[in-house]
């Protein structure tokens, strides 16, 4: 038998991330008849706490043209960012009818105002917003966040009809430290041998993890994990970058491709909150306040957490360097006040140090790239040759 | 034996390869139809090319792509865009040029540069086969001959016919309509000829031209093109000797080859 390809695997999954019905949350739901669904709006949501519940945590992302917008600008208006409009137009169009409960972070004031809109708009669906903690160093941050994660842990139950034992969110945290181990793997793959996995294909392997149950995401990663083992690409001469704006909205997979042709990127933000933590969460003690510590003290940054133990600055060169990158994209989505203002420190930053980087906008509704294309040409032909 | 580098240009219609010594020498090349499969097209026209040189595939250090098909041929260390290609061989060929007009099968470029072969600025013409080699080769197919024929044809003619429409598909029933006339071939396809270069006139004058200008691609095998241009815009034309005007974008790619190279090893001891 030919052993699987990393092709053909990456292709199985672009086809299940990139359908607005999410089937693979329609299959486990046929497999667990009364099973309920969790979903949240981006960054980070422990999901643990649905699934140690029995219900499937679901990550809300946005959607490319594949999910044209026409009941959702009725409800938000035209600044508002695409993934907010594309987030309420899923359920509104009737194409992610699987909801029991959903979750905002307060991440902006759109997430923030969205969950009201939700709220009045979806009367079956259990509209919260997690409260986490505004200063993720203040010493209060954990026991407080820990109760918050309590809170909505009882809320889960209630729509559930259980409840839920520490034991079975240690068993969770377990099979999401193990996602979080494969992911680590992946992206190590990336940032060292770019030529054997390309940024779209780490990123279509990640950003399943948000639409399918965790186990299955597991058995994905370590196929595609075999077969990018047997893959012996040849290594390219191009630049290595760190992208950097994809925390919340997405970009198009066509102008992650156009990037990638250009430049290796090397690491990014693209669904951070996938991994977020960047370490086990430790199975012993109180698990809740496990997660809530591992959220706040092992864990990657943002443009919409506060620490200032994490300037961003800092921690966006120390991402550079870490992955032996000689430029940065510095990219925004349209009308994303945290990214878009995060986009002036971090090119600021850079021309004080002296890393060459793109400053760029995107929207996940964008369809024509060649503009793009021609400036990220341009930008690493500007850093691959000196014309003496 | 010092490096040597290979560029490859995938164009749209023909894919060309030039083998470059460090000092800018040309060692070999060929061109060959791209055909459907810009892999293939690579691997053969630099499988010819080292034919044409008598040197082996290990002997290549660094195969930098250019062109349309650039993204497509997995051989390469580095894609770099025609634009790049284009103006870093004219800068080699002729260091006091500063615009280039390149005219190929698909697409028309004018491009501004530094005296440093930096670009600086470019337009290409709009999505319209009209005024590209393809319209060209079209023209001919009409008259029952191939590419090759452009040149005895254009050159033979006393009185090209007027080409009046913008666009390729109605170019061509003008076209039909002027054999129909009885209009000699000749006639006809100077006419196609000269409105091509008004064509690729208009777009070189977006870029603010600076005489002398170079001209480069395909079409530099016609010299009416040359002729015409000059004609048009009332300054001199340089077109590389040795055909190799048509090499220009695999040239180019194989002079940056070595570029990237130089530079690689000043900044990592370690060889690439």
């Amino acid at each position: 038998m030919t052993a699987e390809t990393v092709e053909s695997i990456v292709d199985e999954t672009r086809t299940i991330i990139e359908d607005p019905s999410y089937p693979m949350a329609r299959r486990w739901l046929e497999e667990h008849p009364g099973g309920k669904v969790l979903g949240h709006f981006q960054v980070y949501f422990p999901e643990e706490l649905a699934h140690a519940a029995g219900v499937l945590p679901l990550k809300v992302a946005g959607f490319d043209t594949a999910l044209p917008i026409r009941k959702a600008d009725a409800h938000l208006a035209a600044f508002v960012c695409s993934i907010a409009r594309s987030a309420l137009e899923l359920v509104m169009s009737g194409t992610f009818d699987l909801l029991d409960m959903f979750v905002f972070p307060p991440i902006c004031d759109v997430a923030r105002h969205s969950c009201a809109v939700w709220a009045r708009n979806f009367e079956d669906v259990d509209c919260q917003i997690i409260y986490l903690p505004h200063n993720a160093a203040s010493p209060a941050a954990v026991p407080y966040l820990t109760g918050e994660y309590r809170r909505i842990l009882r809320e889960i139950e209630e729509v559930a009809s259980t409840r839920v034992s520490d034991e079975a969110l240690r068993r969770s945290i377990d099979v999401f430290n193990e996602n979080r181990r494969l992911l680590r793997e992946l992206y190590r793959i990336k940032r060292d041998t770019p030529w054997n996995l390309s940024a779209v294909e780490a990123y279509i392997l990640t950003r399943a993890a948000g639409v399918m149950p965790r186990e299955q995401h597991n058995d994905i990663l370590r196929r595609a994990l075999a077969a990018i083992e047997r893959r012996d690409a040849k290594p390219q001469d191009r630049i290595k970058v760190v992208f950097s704006g994809g925390f919340c909205e997405q970009p198009p997979l066509d102008l992650i491709s156009v990037l990638q042709d250009a430049c290796y990127i090397v690491d990014d933000d693209f669904m951070v909150g996938l991994r977020w933590i960047l370490e086990d969460v430790a199975a012993d003690g109180d698990p809740l306040e496990a997660l809530a510590d591992a959220y706040l003290n092992h864990s990657d940054y943002s443009p919409v957490q506060h620490d200032p133990r994490k300037p961003k600055e800092d921690m966006l060169l120390h991402k550079i360097e870490a992955a032996g990158a000689e430029a940065a994209i510095i990219a925004a989505a349209k009308m994303c006040e945290p990214g878009l203002e995060e986009q002036v420190g971090y090119s600021q930053r850079l021309y004080d140090v002296g890393i060459p980087h793109l400053v760029m906008e995107f929207e996940e509704k964008s369809n024509t790239f060649e503009q793009t294309r021609m400036e990220v040409e341009t930008f690493a032909e500007s850093l691959l040759f000196e014309f003496a | 034996m010092s490096d040597i580098t290979a560029g490859i240009d995938l164009g749209s219609t023909y894919t060309k390869a030039v083998l470059v010594a460090a000092d800018g020498t040309i060692l070999g090349r060929h061109e060959g139809k791209t055909g459907f499969h810009f892999a293939k097209a690579a691997d053969r026209a630099l499988r010819e090319s080292l034919d044409d040189a008598g040197v082996d595939r290990d002997d290549v250090t660094y195969v930098a792509t250019t062109g349309f098909g650039r993204y497509a041929a997995d051989l390469r260390d580095l894609a770099i865009t025609e634009l790049t290609c284009h103006a870093y061989a004219v800068h080699v060929l002729f260091p006091d040029v500063r615009t280039v007009l390149d005219v190929g099968g698909q697409l028309v470029k004018a491009i501004r540069m530094d005296d440093k072969g930096r670009v600086q600025g470019f337009r290409l013409n709009d999505k319209c086969a009209a005024g590209s080699g393809a319209f060209l080769e079209k023209t001919v197919r009409y008259l029952g001959h191939d590419v090759n024929a452009i040149t005895g044809y254009s050159e033979k003619a006393t009185k090209p016919v007027s080409v009046s429409s913008v666009c390729a598909v109605f170019a061509e029933s003008e076209i039909i309509n002027h054999l129909a006339a009885g209009e000699k071939e000749e006639d006809v396809t100077a006419g196609a000829v000269v409105a091509l270069a008004g064509r690729a006139a208009q777009v070189l004058k977006r870029v603010k031209p600076e005489p002398p200008c170079a001209l480069t691609g395909g079409l530099t095998r016609v010299p009416l093109v040359r002729r015409q241009l000059e004609e048009i815009l009332g300054f001199e034309f340089r077109v590389p000797d040795r055909d190799l005007g048509a090499f220009a974008g695999a040239y180019g790619a194989g002079l940056l080859a070595h570029q990237r190279l130089r530079k690689v090893r000043a900044t990592e001891p370690v060889a690439v």
